[in-house]
């Protein structure tokens, strides 16, 4: 099992419809996948008409009174599941606060699942917390969508070097580009300053497309309603450049 | 919560989805055309590992499903448009992981299929999230099935459909469709295993039992036939080969039941099939095996052996397409006839064969303790300085032994019995694993001269020689095994036992 977290300090930058898609590019190649919606938002949940609550909400999951496998809602797509976001979970930071060795929470409670699935997607909320270390801890992969632009690469700047002063340089960060607009100028010479500076850019980048925003009215991964987009040919790209720097 | 259940007669699918989309909301709706396929091997190997393999097929789409055969939950699927013959022919993955696990070399064979129009539709809850699947099959010849197949996280919409469908008169059923669709054949399922399964009683006249274990071993060959002149799969051909060894042996060793005469002739005939079989079983044996070979290699040579394999391959089907004629020949159909007719064909009610009119249990004791003897005896004098030609007399008498042993099973208590078969089963292995070493590693030999005359590269050779010597030191170490083995098997508990099972008690 590799478990992925979409992770970015800013929001807005396409993590959670990374994650859907991704997830749901994973699962049509036969992968067992698991999205782990681990934002209070539950906007995940909200793409998969899942309604976004967990029994006993964060508090019993902490506490270890309920496995993760309780928590599995079945997607309407095959090899697809999700662990729904939960209001709650606003305060997880408070309850890993509580525990003993706080980081290794979420690793903790995926370790059963390790025959499950072999795929597990992590779409985290956007800052820099104990959750987000518990992330870090958990995650086999950093995927990080990264807008063009300069405030962006300042972003990207921090979280590398956070990754760095918390001693997690075992880390495997794999920014990606997301919400490119292709007209712009200054969107391409971002990025072909970015590609050379940082080798483990992944190359494939998500446009910025009107049909990635209408996910929230179809309420169903990109592919599901248009498939032969260049949006979703663009998250296939992205995927099969993952796997291929993956080892299973 | 069952999940299968069965329409009563006067409800149609349609019907049934007329009466639930009242109470809930369904969303998808569709109805296709399928041809449903169920596969397994020969002999069964799916099915007896507890699974069923349907292909299902419509003008639209075609999948292969394999699910557990008692609750029908969905172990493994793909979207396929034919089903390969062998397991490593599928693309890498879960069905191909299953069916590699369980089938082995064997090929996977269309069982029966049945005709059905399949109504797929979801339930969804109020945010248009599908919460139930819903499958109704109408067959041909079969009450039509309604399957729920449950989303994980949504368990009590499932039990609410479940109490509902109940209520409207369907019935919960556990029997899968195969089952159904095999009864409509006149078939069950694992109506063949290469396995013995003779039911003797130990009362029964020697000739008349006699002759019921060849026509028992003769059902077997036919039914391999036809599977070895296809070569659908290497077991044809091995169990065909296993059944003539069998009925050789049942040949030489029940004697004074049958006419002399009439036996003599069919030793003949079964020792030219035992012959004409073994040339192309022995290369199946060698291509089974190659990828095992090839690992024994190390990683520089791996790829040198393969002109082996290319050329093993060739002369396999050049020597099928022999044994293929032979097995139609009319020697062989005729010969085999003849002695369909000659089993099938009443005993004379005064035989005059000295032991024709023993009872089966006092001629099995007899031989089986006979043998039993000339196993010890030849074991005994078997030294560190004895020829692999003392080794290989015993390995045939010890198959004698065991042949006879399963032939009359049933005559004798199943557990002391078998405990007896497993101790001589566990002895045969060792002495039929230097066999093996011995014969592939002179083969081996002989492929290599053969090689010498069509350009094979001489790195081939150099890795043949790898093998031939590791069979060379896998054959040495099987070789000093043999006297721990032997004396296991005639360790005086053993002997007891044999002694109290087939000597029976003077009154």
């Amino acid at each position: 099992m590799k478990v992925l977290a979409l992770y970015s300090i800013k929001g807005g930058v396409g993590k959670t419809s990374s994650a859907v898609n991704l997830a749901f590019n994973a699962a049509q190649a036969g992968y067992r996948t698991l999205v782990w919606d681990l934002d209070p938002q539950g906007a995940s949940s909200y793409y998969f008409r899942i309604k976004p609550k967990i029994k006993g909400g964060s508090k019993d999951l902490m506490a270890g009174k309920r496995d993760l496998d309780e928590l599995i809602k079945g997607t309407d797509f095959d090899n697809l599941d999700l662990i729904p976001a939960d209001f709650s979970f606003r305060n997880l930071d408070l309850l890993l606060d509580d525990k003993k060795k706080p980081t290794r929470q979420l690793k903790k409670r995926l370790k059963p699942m390790a025959n499950e699935y072999d795929f597990v997607f992590l779409d985290c909320p956007p800052n820099i917390s104990l959750l987000s270390e518990a992330v870090f801890e958990a995650a086999d992969l950093l995927l990080s969508p990264i807008i063009p632009t300069t405030l962006s690469l300042r972003t990207l700047a921090q979280l590398t070097k956070f990754i760095e002063d918390h001693d997690l340089s075992k880390q495997n960060l794999m920014p990606f580009f997301s919400m490119v607009d292709g007209r712009k100028k200054l969107h391409k010479d971002i990025m072909q300053q970015v590609l050379a500076d940082y080798p483990a850019m992944l190359h494939a980048a998500i446009p910025y497309a009107s049909d990635i925003e209408r996910m929230g009215l179809e309420r169903k991964p990109l592919a599901a309603y248009s498939g032969k987009s260049r949006s979703a040919g663009a998250y296939h790209e992205l995927w099969r450049e993952i796997l291929a720097r993956t080892v299973l | 919560m069952a999940t299968h259940y069965e329409l009563p007669a006067n409800l149609s699918a349609e019907k049934l989805i007329a009466t639930l989309s009242e109470k809930v909301e369904i969303d998808h709706f569709s109805k296709q055309y399928f041809l449903k396929t169920f596969y397994d091997s020969f002999d069964w190997r799916l099915y007896k590992q507890g699974l069923s393999c349907e292909f299902n097929r419509s003008k639209q789409t075609s999948s292969l499903q394999i699910t557990n055969r008692k609750n029908g939950d969905l172990v493994a699927s793909t979207i396929l448009f034919d089903v390969p013959s062998f397991s490593k022919q599928f693309n890498p993955g879960k069905v191909r992981q299953t069916l590699e696990a369980t089938l082995e070399m064997r090929a996977l064979l269309a069982i029966c299929t049945l005709e059905c129009d399949a109504y797929h539709l979801n339930i969804v809850n109020e945010d248009g999230k599908i919460v139930l699947h819903l499958l109704i099959e109408e067959f041909e010849l079969l009450k039509n099935r309604l399957t729920l197949i449950p989303v994980k996280g949504y368990d009590k919409i499932a039990e609410r459909i479940a109490e509902m469908v109940t209520g409207l008169g369907l019935t919960a059923v556990e029997k899968p469709v195969l089952l159904e669709a095999l009864k409509l054949q006149g078939r069950h399922p694992k109506d063949y295993s290469s396995k013995l399964d003779i039911h003797l009683t130990p009362e029964m006249r020697a000739d008349v039992a006699s002759k019921y274990i060849f026509s028992y071993l003769l059902r077997t060959i036919r039914v391999n036939e036809q599977g070895t002149i296809a070569d659908i799969d290497s077991e044809f051909l091995h169990d065909f080969r296993v059944a003539i060894r069998r009925t050789r042996v049942g040949l030489s060793q029940i004697k004074n039941v049958l006419p002399e005469d009439t036996l003599a002739r069919y030793r003949e005939f079964f020792s030219w099939l035992g012959q004409i079989t073994g040339e192309t079983r022995d290369l199946d044996v060698y291509l089974l095996n190659f990828e095992q070979y090839k690992k024994k290699l190390p990683t520089v040579i791996r790829q040198s052996i393969n002109p082996l394999q290319h050329f093993l391959t060739a002369k396999k089907l050049k020597s099928h397409k022999q044994l293929a004629r032979k097995l139609r020949s009319s020697k062989y159909l005729s010969i085999l006839e003849e002695w369909e007719d000659y089993l099938s064909s009443t005993p004379p009610q005064n035989p005059t064969e000295a032991d024709a009119k023993l009872t089966i249990k006092e001629l099995a004791d007899k031989r089986i303790w006979k043998i039993y003897k000339q196993v010890i005896k030849e074991g005994e004098i078997i030294d560190r300085h004895s020829p692999p030609e003392a080794l290989h007399k015993l390995r045939k008498t010890c198959k004698k032994l065991r042949y006879l042993m399963e032939f009359f099973q049933h005559l004798y208590p199943e557990r002391r019995v078998y405990k007896l078969i497993k101790r001589l089963k566990n002895f045969q292995d060792v002495l039929g694993d230097y066999q093996d070493y011995a014969t592939q590693q002179e083969r081996l030999k002989q492929f290599s001269e053969e090689m010498q005359s069509i350009n094979t590269p001489s790195k081939t050779f150099m890795a043949m020689g790898v093998l031939i010597q590791d069979f060379e030191t896998r054959k040495a170490k099987a070789r000093d095994c043999f006297s721990s083995q032997f004396a296991a098997f005639k360790r005086a508990e053993n002997h007891t036992d044999f002694h109290a099972l087939f000597v029976p008690k003077k009154p």
